[in-house]
């Protein structure tokens, strides 16, 4: 099992007397990507700030690849790179040395690093113009640079998208996900927007009101469990069912349905294939995320 | 720790800060330097119309003053201490009369001086405060904070890094301030006098000027006496600018507190000036030049020791309560 | 270019520097030191400077001056001041020879001139002599700057108080030591060209408390100067602006010679 590169556990964080985030806790594995999905001001930009120490917890602990970030502050911090809501760079210089100026500040990042985070968001052609006129996108390739020069193993993405036109999404999630895929970089990621999550994430965590709801894998949380099959003997599958498996099941228009552990279809796929019937259809019914998210956190008003 | 402070002076310098307060300081020296070397041929132009003699001639009511202080320092009855201040004055006098320098010419080291004099309570402050006020103030406006402290360096050393490079940069300044008004006033007096004598150290004692322990020095000698002071208190200004600049978010308000502060506190001496607490406000101990030339009287019981310590206390309580706050202080932006 | 050019350069000269302005730093607190309480206004580049010494005192005279810097003669392009014009003008009536000791000191205040009779250092030269000319007063009007009217006209009433109670002491301490002795007080006349109401009034006032101090005993005479200057500035005023010149000075021993005899 890949250690946790982040640990988070019973965070909270009190701002004078209203309480903002509650006891939450979450990890992530090497590799991984967690989407921290949440309507705006759910408390999601709170809790990835407190993980990189820009807000102190009120109480909890955050440990980033095995270091305590109150103890070992340096320590867990070298491991982290992040944007936290929007690339902010240092306008009237150009990009490059915004880059050297911030790597100047982690121990052993050299000219090859800064030169290769440039070249892998694409940024050699401008890199040398100042800030000031670079486009939004533009800038949020240089501040996904700025957290990858010192090699962190750990991504903070705080919002990464907003403000960019589609092709600036897409680009950025393929950079993204890259990156998780070849050198094993874990990536936090928040946004309030479902589809980037699903197309980007692992799994998911859903933060409402300063609460963690759910917290599963995209396939487990989309899952309902429902299962249908259209056979072309329906009564002979529904009775296998209730005998072999002790499954109920209906059965209508639609075919035979019912809810099961998805585990279990392998087997009762054999079990129908080894009575002779035909099957023509299987179909593991999926809600939408945003249908999730809608009735996980529409109900109460913020 | 030294790249950081690299980053600090590099970020200062191209944001053209330096520029401003440099195009600020010719502006008013030019100013200040030809309005004073105008108000000089006032003078003489009036004296010479009042008294309707020929030519001015500075040489008498000097030489009157010397015939009185040998005739008055021969005499056997007086006290060494007032001899020597006498000696002191005369030697003066004769360097003006050998050297054929008439002690009212405006030169451009007696311009330097009295420059840091005039500004040492506002002008030179509010440089400073140009300089210092967006410090972290800036970073929080501008957001770079948050780049800045997710890295692996700890909160202390970012603002200790940015504070040493404040002190770099002030110091600097100080120089150009000096380097500047003499220069500039130089070509408006064509007259450096950097080795004219000048008399500096009074005191008083019991509400009155004693100049017993008076010395000579060069008007070189002086310049740097005064600038120090002046950098002292550049100093002093920086400390609390940078209080202020990691107590509020934009760069504006930390401004705006500060030129407040440093003129409601003239202000305040002003009107106030038989109330004791304003003795301990830092804006009533920065004209500390005052000392030199001994011509003070804001609050009884002030002097150069006291002002001196009354501002390092400031500056070292702005010192401890800038890294409390910049350590504890959530960045929200 | 930044690395390698301003950056050294900053650091080498922000080094040398703070190096420099700690020496300078240092230095002035050891110039200034001695320092007790900081009241006065006086500027070096004063044309006239203010120190406590002591002038030269013979033991026995004829004529004794005391007082601030118009005692002592700053101004006068001879170095005669009044003191030495008068007696000059009673040699020219009766041809007879006196002497004179001057106990001047520039810059004093009624309240030092209190110390110094009561020092006993003059003790032998005010008992005596024959005339005591006291010059006093303007050092402690001149201390009081106009603010505002409020203030200063509260000042002024301390001012003056304090000045007539030493006055009136400093008397009591002559007559104790010389009851035979003719005093004459200087008055304060108004060296400066503008017209001020304020500034007016007060020397007046002063003027009239002096002499009204002089008018309980027949031998203190008060001299008044003040209507002598009042129109002859341009001539009576010396180069300092403030001080008279030898012809106001000797327009003073005049204004003595005319009131004592």
């Amino acid at each position: 099992m890949a250690s946790s590169v982040l640990k988070v556990s019973n965070l909270t964080k009190r701002i004078k007397k209203t309480q903002i985030i509650h006891d939450v806790s979450f990890d992530i594995k090497e590799g991984e990507i967690l989407g921290f999905l949440g309507p705006n001001g759910s408390g999601k930009t709170t809790t990835l700030r407190m993980v990189v120490g820009l807000i102190r917890p009120t109480s909890g602990d955050i440990q980033i690849c095995g270091h305590a970030l109150k103890e070992e502050y340096i320590n867990a911090m070298s491991n982290v790179g992040c944007i936290i809501e929007g690339p902010d760079l240092y306008g009237y210089m150009s990009g490059y040395k915004n880059l050297e100026l911030l790597g100047s500040m982690s121990k052993d990042v050299t000219k090859k690093d800064i030169d290769e985070a440039v070249s892998l968001v694409g940024m050699e052609n401008r890199i040398h113009d100042k800030v000031d006129v670079y486009s939004m996108g533009m800038k949020q390739r240089i501040g996904l640079a700025q957290a990858l020069i010192h090699k962190p193993r750990l991504l903070i993405l705080d919002e990464p998208t907003n403000g960019l036109d589609p092709q600036g999404i897409h680009e950025f999630r393929e950079i993204v996900k890259k990156l998780a895929e070849e050198k094993g970089i874990s990536v936090l990621i928040s946004s309030h927007l479902i589809s980037e999550v699903q197309l980007m994430c692992d799994r998911v965590s859903i933060i409402n009101k300063g609460r963690i709801i759910k917290n599963a894998s995209i396939e487990d949380m989309l899952s309902t469990g429902e299962v249908i099959w259209t056979l072309d003997d329906p009564g002979k599958g529904q009775r296998i069912l209730e005998e072999t498996f002790e499954i109920t099941s209906t059965i209508d228009q639609r075919g035979l349905s019912a809810n099961l552990d998805i585990s279990r279809l392998p087997d009762i796929n054999k079990a129908f294939f080894d009575a002779g019937l035909r099957i023509s259809l299987v179909d593991n019914k999926k809600q939408t995320l945003e249908d999730l998210f809608l009735s996980l956190t529409h109900e109460e008003k913020i | 720790m030294i790249a950081l402070i690299r980053n600090e002076i590099q970020k200062i310098l191209l944001k053209k800060k330096m520029l401003l307060i440099l195009f600020l300081l010719l502006i008013f020296v030019t100013l200040f330097s030809y309005g004073q070397n105008y108000a000089y041929e006032r003078t003489i132009e009036q004296f010479e119309a009042e008294t309707s003699e020929t030519a001015f001639d500075w040489r008498v009511p000097a030489g009157q003053r010397l015939d009185d202080l040998e005739r008055r320092r021969s005499n056997e009855s007086i006290p060494d201490e007032v001899r020597a201040s006498f000696d002191r004055e005369i030697q003066q006098l004769n360097y003006f009369i050998d050297n054929d320098i008439n002690p009212i010419t405006p030169t451009a080291f007696k311009f330097n001086a009295e420059f840091a004099e005039q500004g040492i309570v506002l002008f030179i402050p509010l440089l400073v405060v140009i300089l210092a006020a967006d410090l972290v103030s800036g970073e929080f406006s501008k957001k770079t904070i948050k780049i800045l402290l997710t890295r692996a360096v700890p909160r202390w050393k970012i603002l200790l890094s940015k504070y040493l490079a404040l002190l770099m940069m002030t110091t600097i300044l100080v120089f150009i301030v000096a380097v500047l008004s003499t220069l500039v006033s130089f070509l408006f007096f064509r007259e450096l006098g950097a080795s004219e004598p000048v008399v500096t150290g009074f005191s008083v004692f019991e509400g009155q000027l004693v100049s017993d322990s008076t010395v000579l020095v060069s008007r070189l000698q002086y310049s740097v006496f005064i600038y120090s002071l002046v950098w002292f208190v550049s100093i002093i200004i920086a400390s609390i600018t940078l209080l202020i600049s990691v107590t509020v978010d934009s760069s504006s308000s930390a401004i705006g507190i500060l030129m407040a502060s440093l003129i409601g506190g003239q202000f305040l001496q002003f009107f106030l000036a038989e109330w004791e607490l304003v003795q301990y406000f830092f804006v009533t101990n920065l004209d500390l030049t005052r000392y030199l030339t001994g011509s003070y009287q804001p609050v009884e019981g002030m002097s150069l020791t006291f002002s001196i310590l009354t501002l390092a206390v400031w500056g070292g309580l702005s010192l401890i309560f800038s890294f409390i706050i910049f350590n504890r202080k959530d960045v929200l932006v | 270019m930044f690395k390698k050019i301003i950056w050294p350069l900053i650091v080498t000269s922000a080094s040398i520097l703070s190096i420099l302005f700690l020496y300078g730093f240092i230095a002035s607190i050891t110039v200034s030191r001695g320092e007790e309480e900081p009241v006065s206004s006086e500027d070096q580049t004063e044309p006239v400077q203010e120190f406590t010494d002591e002038l030269p005192v013979a033991e026995v005279s004829d004529i004794l001056v005391m007082g601030d810097s118009l005692g002592a003669g700053v101004g006068d392009e001879e170095n005669r001041g009044f003191g030495e014009r008068y007696r000059d003008l009673l040699t020219e009536a009766d041809g007879e020879e006196r002497t004179l000791a001057n106990m001047s000191v520039p810059g004093y205040e009624a309240p030092q001139l209190l110390e110094q009779i009561e020092s006993g250092e003059f003790d032998s030269a005010i008992a005596s002599t024959e005339l005591i000319i006291i010059s006093i007063g303007g050092n402690d009007l001149n201390r009081l700057q106009i603010e505002d009217e409020l203030t200063i006209s509260l000042e002024f009433e301390e001012t003056l108080s304090t000045y007539i109670g030493n006055l009136e002491a400093s008397i009591e301490a002559v007559r104790a030591l010389n009851p035979e002795a003719q005093l004459a007080l200087i008055g304060l006349y108004n060296p400066y060209r503008q017209e001020n109401p304020e500034l007016s009034r007060f020397l007046m006032e002063w003027n009239f408390e002096t002499q009204l101090l002089a008018s309980g005993d027949d031998r203190i005479t008060h001299i008044p100067t003040y209507e002598l200057f009042q129109y002859h500035l341009d001539d009576y005023l010396s180069f300092d602006q403030f001080h008279p010149n030898g012809a106001g000075y000797q327009a003073i021993a005049e204004a003595l010679d005319r009131i004592l005899n």
